[in-house]
């Protein structure tokens, strides 16, 4: 948001972390309090009322959050699998209203009934283990199970890990080589972002190796804030080597010695693991200054975020980062030329590095092989509680999107009217445009949809398409960073008037509402407020007879 | 512009672009642009400004994108397939075709304004004066109002509370609309980070400080976030955007030498308000609480409003006449028994150029001596013959604009977020924008905090900190070996002086480390542009013109003069200090530099003036008083300086001034020197009066009179031309475009100066005939040639080696930012709110030594007098080092400063003098700070 403020925390450096510091004074004390951000505003330089006005802006940093003591999931999953009601009764037989936050999402959408208490997540709970874990502490519950399968025969994301050795040969064969083959190799893959944008990851590297700063730096985005999504917590948990090879590899290429892993705060076990693989990378010497005496130096810092959706979105986690407020920045300067401290920088999603690896050791074509001509390589699913069989699939982009739901999710547990893909600002699919489908960028563009991150949110026959519309206005409006007027009043003023017409007699104009979807879609900044209309329109069109009770002139 | 733009009328496409240039289409129309350029610009470029309606865009503020407003429709092809593009941050594309105005964006622009028109009071918008509610004019715009709001209603911030803590200050947030023009504002103009936002979202609400107010915020008052604010939420006591005015007349503000412009609105033929002028060069938009808020001293009750003449020690009033003669008659008896050296004017850099050049000419042509001098004195007397003995001219070298181009700045005794308060913003943007910085200074100034070095020195060590930083340069082999060769002389010599230093034994005076010193002495030599400024931290100081010259050593030996970003700036303390000298308010040297005892210059004076002269050197400021106690000196008159208050060793001034047969004061308001007068003559501030004031970095701009002189006033222009005819010289009317037609036939860098050529922004000089500034000097060679190196040795200052023993402190003195010197006139303002009294600052250690508490009333004592102030524990200074300011009368600190002078200038030593403190013994004797004159 501010070039001063970019440049003030970079002379600071990785190393002292206004955010960080932040968030450790919240963790100890609930909220930052007055004193303390005056003694970091100095420290920092960055004045009380930057240092109060970031602490404001995270759901686990604010004031209000003070006194919290067990955050409830509030994602889509969760909300259309109904779990928490229940579970809120329970919680309130442990804990006053005000002790409960609340927290969106846990990334347990394949289990629901999520909490996270003492730092930990759990999950699937129930009257059984709600005691367990309340008053013993048996942290061994948060522990999830979830499947793991892949369509194709020699996985990129999901294959078995082979140890450390065996698994970095490639990485010690890269750095011996040249950046430009690792770039060309990336290029010939055709990789695309896999965070939702599909923005050609090849581009990116080109562009921030092109830039001649000194410093340059690499980001993992790994703020998996989509509801319904669990894929990066899948990579970071279970296959943390691909995650930070890849941006190893990225570094080596741009000329960048630092990595900065942003993992959301509501991933502590990520968190935990990342730290771990960091270790073990830097008790083999593959971390740190000149590894393997190839003159290539690489640090990595892991960087907690503090409960911001707005995070995952690339400008947003950079300010996050530098201790700024999280508000969206505004591109051309684009990051890969000037991003983190107004250096150049690459951000890429977790997935999307956790690819690299592959890349490198079977070269780009071979990449290139699996999926469409535009859609190259495998795409994470992730398939929530009411498939028969939730959880992670690689699937090969372009297989039929059907094959998805009924082979590898195996058909739904109960009547499901539409499955919400892509997040919170992806399309709602209904069920019988299902078949139309292949999971590939192209296909749900050209229908009207969007693959996104390939979360897949189920909304039950029995749930109110209407309830489900308020979710995500509302969803936006808790999330949205608060700086385009479009997306920061348009959203409270669509989820008012659906929660009106939900309530009183009152029906929404549908003229205004298509007009307020417009205003945001054209007229926001970034994805928040632009992409909440897709999932909307897509519910009027094909909800339409379901919906039109709430509007006028329909 | 590279071409002329077209205007919307003209239908033939591409007709006047240049083809070979790159082209975009608007609404079909071919217009140029420059590359790089947002689409915005090149809109209201090529079809006129507010084409586009915009909310969160401002003229001095980075795009930022927040209110969309401003989209457009934008195709790769005519007619093809367009993408709402935010105007004011996205870049024009090559060939691209941009519509404005299609349906879908008017609706878009429609469908924004009325989702903010929820959120804000249907009364307040339409509350508007004049326009100035942006929001309301945008509406209008798009065709929108309250009425039209289709959503129910819903949450909304209309209960915000205002915001009145503040002496200036004013919000009422309940009319926000989230632009953060004001938090940008903040940042990026000021850089104060003062504002921020609250919240996210909806929910975001702009904050002061800690979500507190602003008076209890670090709110320095700049005001730069009410001249941001489109809708009034923040705003000022003036309300200085929405006033209706009858007028708004540009004139240059009266504080510092930073001469920025100033647009005053006039109503009822007072003042109402001030503004910056966005396309003003010499502050870009920008000014402090001085210049925009610290005006309502010009009207207050004590102003003087009739002549004085003392009689048996009352003062009577008088009329003009009355008084004329009085002066006119006592002044010829002088003469005729004493000799026109008996006589002395001191000037005052607080005047026009005219008034000044007038005061010089009165002295030397109707008078008959030399013994005329100015405040420079003072102050920037050793810069002024520092940087000519250097250079050949003692006028900064560079233009402050040139910050945007330089790599590193080393600012040597100066405090200029205080002082010099929009250059000090500059200074930390340029900073927090990645240049390094290099602060030299005894204290931890607001600077020192972002600087790369603080090199925190012993007050008095100036010259062994130099030599320290000169030792290096040339020991490390960073010396610019060609430029040296080319431009200077005397290089020599200097080399092996500077190489036979012992570091160690510098750095044992100094206290500071060396290979601090030495990091910061490559850094400054290896930078590609390093730019110098300094203050008064150099200057009054018993080496004040030897420092400056080893400055000037250090620009050479580096090879930082005489292009953009470098050069050696010194930071003038009045608005026109740097123009009082040029025209000739000093006794060596008449208007234009030209040596008063040299006979080619001499005679061209005498011609020019059509009088005999005196062609010996007059007295300068502590010569006059050390002559009025010996009797030598029986009449002095002072225009517009304080000297009782703000001359160091106030008891000796005091005896000097009662010494006088007569002593006439042309003043503002009776100040302690006026109360000494046999004459006071009431003059007009400049708010009433024309003329031109001369900023820091040569820049001459018009000053306009915005109301008419207070009654019972004249400008002092006009007072010296009466008493000038009154004695006998034929002098015309006091006016400012017919005094600059005369100066610029004697002043030789005035040559190409006229009234209408100075045009709004005024013109640096040198001004050439054809009426060209120059904003660098030293370009090709330096003014006397080459540019010589000079050595001096660190010596320190007689008034330690004399009464360090029995005062084992250092004191040394500075400004605050509310107050400008000795506050006559800032203390009539609502800045005395904000700050009332003169503090001394002592480390935390010679606190708990001496019993003091912050808060306590302390005894400063030194050889020359005491004075009780209240005292702050900080860590600011060293232990062993006190500070204070000397804004307040009710103190008179300078009556513990000494007698000391630079040898050189005679600048007095104000900046080191042998004191002690010990807690005051009669707390309740003296009311501290109980200044009541807020208007």
């Amino acid at each position: 948001m501010s070039d001063n403020l970019s440049n003030l925390a970079g002379k600071k450096g990785l190393e002292n972390n206004l955010f960080q510091d932040l968030l450790k004074e919240a963790k100890e004390h609930g909220t930052p309090d007055d004193e303390k951000l005056k003694d970091l505003a100095e420290q920092y330089l960055v004045g009380d009322a930057n240092a109060y006005g970031a602490t404001s802006f995270y759901d686990f940093l604010k004031k209000e959050n003070k006194g919290k003591k067990v955050y409830m999931c509030s994602g889509s999953a969760c909300l259309t699998a109904r779990t928490q009601d229940d579970l809120k009764k329970g919680l309130l037989e442990n804990f006053k209203e005000e002790e409960i936050g609340k927290i969106c999402c846990l990334g347990r959408c394949h289990e629901n009934a999520a909490i996270n208490y003492n730092g930990t997540n759990y999950s699937g709970i129930d009257s059984s283990n709600l005691s367990d874990i309340i008053h013993e502490d048996k942290r061994e519950l948060g522990a999830d199970t979830y499947n793991v399968g892949t369509n194709v025969s020699d996985p990129i994301l999901t294959a078995e890990f082979p140890g450390i050795d065996a698994y970095y040969e490639i990485f010690k064969e890269v750095i011996k080589n040249s950046p430009e083959d690792a770039l060309q190799c990336i290029n010939d893959s055709g990789i695309r972002g896999r965070g939702g944008a599909g923005f050609p990851m090849g581009f990116k590297l080109g562009a921030a190796k092109k830039e001649t700063d000194e410093q340059k730096y690499i980001v993992c985005n790994a703020d998996e804030g989509d509801p319904g999504a669990y894929s990066d917590r899948y990579l970071m948990e279970k296959q943390p080597h691909a995650v930070l090879m890849g941006m190893m590899i990225s570094g080596f290429i741009i000329g960048s010695n630092r990595g900065v892993l942003y993992i959301r705060a509501e991933y502590p076990e990520s968190v935990a693991i990342i730290k771990n693989a960091i270790e073990e990378l830097e008790a083999k010497d593959l971390n740190g200054e000149n590894i393997e005496g190839s003159g290539f130096d690489f640090r990595f810092k892991i960087v907690e975020g503090a409960g911001a959706y707005i995070c995952g979105e690339e400008t947003s986690l950079l300010s996050s980062i530098e201790g700024q407020r999280a508000v969206v920045r505004v591109r051309p300067p684009y990051p890969a030329q000037r991003g983190l401290f107004n250096k150049p920088t690459v951000v890429n999603n977790v997935e999307t590095l956790a690819c690299v690896p592959y890349i490198m050791k079977n070269g780009g074509a071979a990449y290139k092989k699996f999926g469409t001509e535009k859609s190259s390589g495998t795409k994470l699913v992730s398939l929530d509680s009411f498939f028969n069989k939730p959880g992670i699939y690689e699937i090969e982009m372009g297989t039929p999107f059907k094959d998805v739901v009924y082979e590898f999710g195996g058909g739904f547990k109960k009547p499901v009217k539409a499955v919400h893909v892509g997040g919170p600002l992806g399309g709602i699919v209904p069920t019988d445009k299902i078949n139309d489908l292949t999971l590939d960028f192209e296909s749900f563009a050209s229908n009207g949809f969007l693959m996104g991150h390939a979360g897949v949110v189920s909304v039950p026959d029995d749930f109110p398409m209407i309830e489900y519309l308020e979710h995500l206005f509302e969803f936006t409006a808790d999330e949205s960073c608060g700086k385009c007027f479009p997306c920061s009043i348009g959203a409270v003023r669509g989820q008012e008037m659906i929660a009106k017409a939900r309530t009183e007699d009152y029906k929404i104009d549908k003229k205004l509402m298509d007009d307020l979807l417009e205003t945001m879609e054209i007229g926001s900044l970034c994805a928040l407020g632009g992409g909440l209309p897709l999932g909307i329109k897509n519910a009027l069109q094909y909800f339409r007879d379901e919906l039109k009770a709430y509007f006028t002139n329909n | 512009m590279m071409f002329k733009p077209n205007t919307a009328s003209d239908s033939i496409e591409k007709e006047g672009v240049d083809v070979d240039k790159k082209i975009a289409y608007i609404d079909g129309q071919a217009f140029n642009f420059v590359p790089g350029e947002s689409i915005l610009s090149f809109i209201n470029r090529s079809l006129g400004d507010d084409s586009i309606p915009s909310l969160c865009d401002a003229p001095n503020l980075k795009p930022y994108g927040s209110c969309r407003v401003c989209s457009v429709d934008v195709a790769l092809e005519e007619n093809g397939n367009a993408r709402a593009q935010a105007s004011c941050h996205t870049p024009v594309l090559e060939n691209s075709y941009i519509y404005p105005h299609s349906d879908r964006i008017k609706t878009l622009r429609k469908n924004i304004i009325e989702l903010v028109l929820t959120d804000y009071p249907e009364e307040k918008i339409n509350d508007n004066k004049n326009g100035t509610n942006e929001l309301q004019v945008v509406a209008k715009q798009v065709g929108m109002e309250h009425s039209m709001i289709r959503y129910p209603e819903g949450k909304n911030h209309f209960d915000f509370l205002k915001d009145d803590s503040h002496a200036y200050m004013r919000a009422d947030l309940s009319t926000c609309i989230n632009c953060y023009r004001c938090v940008r504002a903040c940042d990026e103009v000021q850089g104060q980070h003062v504002l921020s936002v609250e919240g996210r979202g909806f929910d975001s609400k702009i904050v002061m400080g800690l979500g507190s107010t602003f008076a209890d915020s670090d709110c320095v008052s700049c005001g730069a976030c009410s001249q941001a604010c489109p809708t009034g939420a923040i705003t000022d006591i003036f309300d200085s955007k929405a006033v209706v005015a009858d007028e708004e007349i540009r004139t240059v503000c009266t504080y510092c030498g930073v001469g920025c412009n100033l647009s005053v609105k006039v109503k009822d033929g007072a003042v109402a308000a001030i503004t910056a002028p966005y396309e003003a060069e010499s502050n870009e938009g920008h000014t402090c609480l001085k210049g925009r808020y610290a005006f309502k001293f010009y009207d207050h009750a004590d102003r003087l409003r009739s002549p004085l003449i003392k009689v048996d020690g009352v003062f009577q009033e008088a009329s003009w006449d009355e008084a004329y003669d009085f002066i006119a008659k006592k002044l010829h008896s002088i003469i005729d028994t004493n000799g026109p050296d008996a006589v002395a004017g001191i000037s005052s850099s607080r005047c026009t150029n005219e008034e000044n050049y007038l005061m010089q000419k009165f002295i030397r042509a109707v008078v008959g001596t030399n013994n005329i001098d100015c405040c420079a004195r003072v102050c920037h007397s050793p810069t002024a013959l520092g940087m000519q003995r250097s250079f050949g001219t003692g006028a900064a070298t560079n233009s402050i604009k040139d910050l945007k181009k330089t790599d590193c700045i080393i600012l040597i005794g100066a405090n200029p977020t205080s002082g010099h308060p929009v250059t000090g913003a500059k200074i930390k943007q340029t900073v927090m924008g990645g240049a390094k910085l290099i602060v030299v200074d005894p204290r931890k100034i607001e600077l020192s905090k972002y600087a790369d070095f603080h090199l925190q020195l012993r007050p008095g060590t100036n010259v062994a900190m130099l030599n320290m930083l000169l030792h290096y340069i040339i020991k490390e082999g960073v010396v610019d070996e060609s430029f040296v060769a080319d431009r200077t002389e005397g290089f020599d010599d200097f080399k092996n002086m500077i190489l036979a230093l012992d570091m160690d034994k510098l750095s044992g005076i100094t206290g500071v480390d060396k290979d601090l010193a030495r990091n910061a002495a490559l850094c400054y030599a290896t930078a590609k542009n390093a730019m110098e400024f300094h203050g008064l931290g150099v200057t009054e100081h018993s080496q004040g013109t030897f420092t400056v010259q080893l400055i000037a050593d250090l620009a050479m030996i580096t090879g930082n003069i005489g292009r953009e970003g470098v050069g050696v700036n010194p930071l003038r303390g009045q608005n026109n200090v740097q123009g009082a000298a040029d025209m000739g308010c000093q006794p060596h040297q008449g208007a234009g530099y030209m040596m008063v005892d040299n006979a080619d210059s001499h005679k061209q004076y005498e011609e020019f003036y059509g009088r005999p002269l005196s062609n010996e050197i007059g007295l300068k400021i502590p010569e006059m008083f050390d002559a009025a106690q010996s009797k030598d000196l029986k009449a002095l008159w002072i225009m517009g300086e304080d000297v009782v208050q703000t001359d160091p060793n106030t008891t000796e001034v005091i005896k000097s001034m009662e010494a006088l047969d007569l002593l006439v004061v042309q003043e503002l308001f009776m100040t302690p020197t006026a109360e000494y007068a046999d004459v006071v003559l009431p003059a007009s501030s400049f708010l009433e009066k024309s003329g031109t004031f001369t900023n820091g970095e040569r820049r001459i701009q018009r000053v306009n009179a915005v109301v008419e002189p207070l009654e019972g006033t004249k400008p002092d222009g006009q007072i010296i031309v009466d008493i000038m005819n009154r004695m006998g010289y034929d002098q015309p009317a006091y006016d400012a475009d017919t005094m600059l037609q005369e100066i610029s036939q004697i002043v030789p860098f005035f040559a190409g100066v006229t009234w209408d050529g100075l045009t709004d922004n005024g013109k640096q000089w040198p001004v050439t005939g054809d009426n060209e500034g120059t904003e660098i000097l030293h370009t090709e060679e330096f003014k006397r040639g080459k540019g010589l190196f000079h050595f001096q040795e660190w010596r320190e200052s007689n008034e330690l080696i004399k009464n360090k023993e029995q005062f084992p402190f250092i004191l040394t003195t500075g400004r605050e930012l509310e107050h400008y010197n000795c506050g006559t006139m800032t203390r009539r303002t609502n800045n005395s709110i904000i700050l009332s009294e003169d503090t001394l600052l002592i480390h935390p250690e010679d606190g708990k030594a001496k019993g003091l508490v912050t808060g306590d009333l302390a005894c400063l004592s030194s050889a020359y007098g005491k004075v009780d102030l209240h005292v702050e524990l900080t860590d600011q200074v060293k232990p062993g080092i006190l500070y204070t300011t000397f804004h307040f009368p009710e103190v008179l600190v300078n009556l513990v400063t000494g007698n000391e002078h630079c040898s050189e200038s005679m600048c007095p030593e104000y900046k080191v003098v042998a004191a002690d403190i010990r807690k005051a013994k009669k707390v309740e004797e003296r009311g501290i700070g109980e200044v009541t004159e807020a208007s």
